[in-house]
């Protein structure tokens, strides 16, 4: 675990320890990947530093274990969301497909995707 | 544990918010043929609020164009009478239920972002398809699971009931809404977008979007969101109640005729616009 300031975080990361604001609300849960947005919503609410899983900050950065984490976390969400609907021939596709589109995602969350 | 009258839910939407009177106005004058841009332009500059927000929304990257939108005029003549009263409906639909101290932040965020999810979901398959009328499609998306923040807000008890039996089953919210009260939101729904005098499209899209095949000659708009709601869920964009995905209504989605390798494609659209609109109205607390 090592404390970063936001402005070091990067998505991908995943947050170690629960965050809260000054009034004690929860914000973000512990476990949670880190998105463009989270870190961008803990900017606003004014969050300046919060605890990530990793040893150092290029470990977190690279995030080579995290990411490994993550997705196995895609995979095994997905299945188990899909659980219930998985004889539907088109929700296997759709699941699929959101697979597919959710690890591409985390390899380059910053790439502005070229089929759109 | 007893099914409840509907009938008693009703009586307590009558004590729900009304739409703010710059809304209504602007609803009035969206159906008056003979209102002009500038009738519509006056009443909007009266609200400052709603003033700015259109202006940040129209010169956000969701409406990508080139240059700069600075003036009220210039934003109704570019998106036209029907896509600002739908923006501003749907913005002021949100303030009515935000902050409301019981419920976490986190999850009226999330709920918000399931919201919008399905609002931007719903216009890029609308998009895909080539319906000429995609603003309508987000707001539908937008407001599809508004009975959920009824239940929420106003049958407090009953939807601690209804969640504790989510969470225990890991079913889906509908399931356990049927259960405990003998109805879901799509009914509860229903019931505000009728006294909102919301347009029949958008009550039908509410009420309908677990079996959009039996929405009449709304069939096709049901089944976009209802293909939406599901796209949003594989994404795992905001969190709607549950942890499970809705059936597929096989009928509806024959009827859209849409690909299964157009599947990914669609995903990465929604996945980025998303991104790009969740900053410019996002949820805040």
């Amino acid at each position: 675990m090592i404390q970063l300031k936001i402005d070091a975080l990067k998505p991908g990361m995943v947050l170690a320890q629960s965050v809260y604001n000054q009034q004690d609300l929860l914000l973000l849960e512990r476990g949670t990947a880190l998105t463009k947005k989270r870190i961008w919503m803990l900017k606003t609410w004014g969050v300046d530093r919060v605890s990530v899983k990793g040893q150092s900050q290029k470990d977190a950065a690279s995030v080579s274990e995290v990411e490994f984490e993550t997705r196995h976390s895609i995979e095994r969400e997905l299945r188990a969301r899909f659980a219930d609907v998985i004889a539907e021939p088109v929700m296997q596709a759709i699941m699929q497909a959101a697979g597919r589109h959710l690890q591409k995602r985390l390899t380059d969350p910053d790439t502005p995707d070229e089929s759109t | 544990m007893k099914a409840l009258d509907l009938e008693r839910v009703i009586a307590r939407i009558d004590d729900l918010p009304t739409l703010p009177r710059t809304v209504l106005r602007i609803t009035e004058l969206v159906n008056d043929p003979k209102s002009s841009a500038r009738d519509l332009a006056r009443i909007i500059t009266d609200d400052q609020v709603l003033a700015a927000r259109l202006l940040k929304l129209v010169n956000s990257s969701f409406y990508g164009f080139p240059q700069r939108i600075s003036t009220i005029t210039g934003a109704i003549v570019l998106l036209g009478f029907d896509a600002i009263r739908n923006l501003l409906l749907t913005t002021s639909v949100f303030d009515l239920f935000s902050n409301r101290k019981k419920i976490s932040v986190i999850r009226q965020e999330q709920f918000w972002d399931h919201s919008l999810g399905c609002a931007v979901a719903a216009k890029v398959i609308g998009n895909h398809l080539r319906y000429d009328r995609v603003e309508e499609l987000f707001v539908a998306g937008l407001l599809h699971d508004i009975g959920k923040i009824v239940e929420m807000i106003f049958l407090p008890e009953i939807f601690k009931d209804i969640n504790r039996m989510v969470k225990d089953k890991n079913i889906l919210m509908i399931t356990a809404e049927e259960t405990v009260m003998g109805y879901g939101h799509p009914e509860v729904g229903k019931l505000l977008a009728e006294r909102w005098k919301m347009p029949p499209k958008l009550i039908t899209v509410i009420s309908h979007h677990h079996q959009p095949s039996a929405a009449g000659r709304f069939a096709f708009e049901a089944a976009i969101v209802h293909l939406a709601d599901i796209l949003c869920r594989a994404l795992n964009i905001g969190y709607a109640g549950d942890n499970k995905m809705p059936a597929l209504d096989r009928t509806a989605w024959d009827n859209l005729r849409i690909r299964t390798d157009a599947i990914e494609p669609l995903l990465t659209t929604i996945h980025k616009e998303f991104d790009d609109i969740s900053l410019f109205i996002s949820y805040t607390p």
